[in-house]
């Protein structure tokens, strides 16, 4: 049995009774199929990136489950021909997570443990993540910086001046 | 004029001296970036949507490539845009 991540969005402009039916539909799919729904996330109507076929917002829907193959197919196929939904993921989750070779004497037991976790101590980790992005802003804004110093740079030397610029930075990178 | 590009340079590397990076997601251990981390996914993306280099952010490889998908995921949901005018 295989775990997979449907997303999908719907279409902003529907009444809150026809997204409910909607979702409880694809629901179903899964359940017929004899999948098991592991977690249902729905974070509602927020706000696109960048505009789909002419909506600014959609509704999220996440589901996450355990089956055949067939399901997600299935369900691409219903999403396909909803006309409502206007976007959709299927992602299948590493049950078993590739282990990473580390060279340089790294105890193989961190290995081991990454195995066991479970999910919740992935949140976890997740969760100190968010904790310790007020510091990565700091770095974010040098790192801007930076860029927007690289690029005026490469603006004011073109051409020949450039090659030197770029193995000025070479030099840099290889220090 | 080459020696004026020159001297930028040097001044620019004066002004920021080169600091030891490393990889963030390796500090803590995680072994899945999630497409659905917005907040997370942002820090890695330059204004105008790029996902930034490893040699900006210091990510390893590893996390790099997963990474890169994430945010290659969160696009396609409009988590994240392609390109931010």
């Amino acid at each position: 049995m295989r775990q997979y991540e449907t997303a999908f969005l719907i279409a902003p402009n529907l009444e809150e009774e026809e997204t409910e039916k909607i979702i409880s539909q694809m629901a179903e799919v899964i359940s017929q199929k004899k999948g098991k729904m592991v977690k249902e996330d729905r974070w509602g109507k927020r706000k696109l990136a960048y505009p789909i076929n002419k909506f600014e917002e959609a509704f999220y829907v996440f589901f996450l489950y355990e089956g055949k193959p067939e399901i997600p197919s299935e369900l691409e196929r219903r999403f396909k021909q909803t006309e409502t939904i206007i976007r959709f993921l299927t992602v299948r989750k590493e049950t078993r997570p590739k282990v990473r070779i580390k060279r340089k004497g790294v105890p193989v037991e961190e290995e081991a443990t990454e195995f066991r976790e479970t999910k919740e101590e992935r949140l976890v980790g997740e969760e100190e993540m968010e904790k310790h992005s007020e510091e990565e802003a700091e770095d974010e804004e040098a790192k801007e910086k930076q860029e927007q110093e690289k690029d005026e740079a490469k603006e004011a030397k073109q051409d020949v001046k450039e090659k030197i610029s770029t193995s000025s930075e070479e030099e840099k990178e290889e220090k | 004029m080459v020696k004026e590009g020159r001297n930028e340079r040097s001044t620019f590397r004066r002004y920021f001296p080169p600091k030891k990076k490393f990889c963030r997601f390796c500090q803590r251990n995680v072994k899945d970036i999630d497409y659905k981390n917005i907040d997370i996914l942002k820090k890695y993306v330059f204004e105008r949507g790029k996902i930034s280099p490893r040699r900006v952010t210091g990510t390893c490889a590893f996390h790099q490539r997963r990474l890169a998908t994430a945010i290659k995921r969160a696009r396609i949901l409009a988590l994240l845009p392609f390109v931010e005018e």
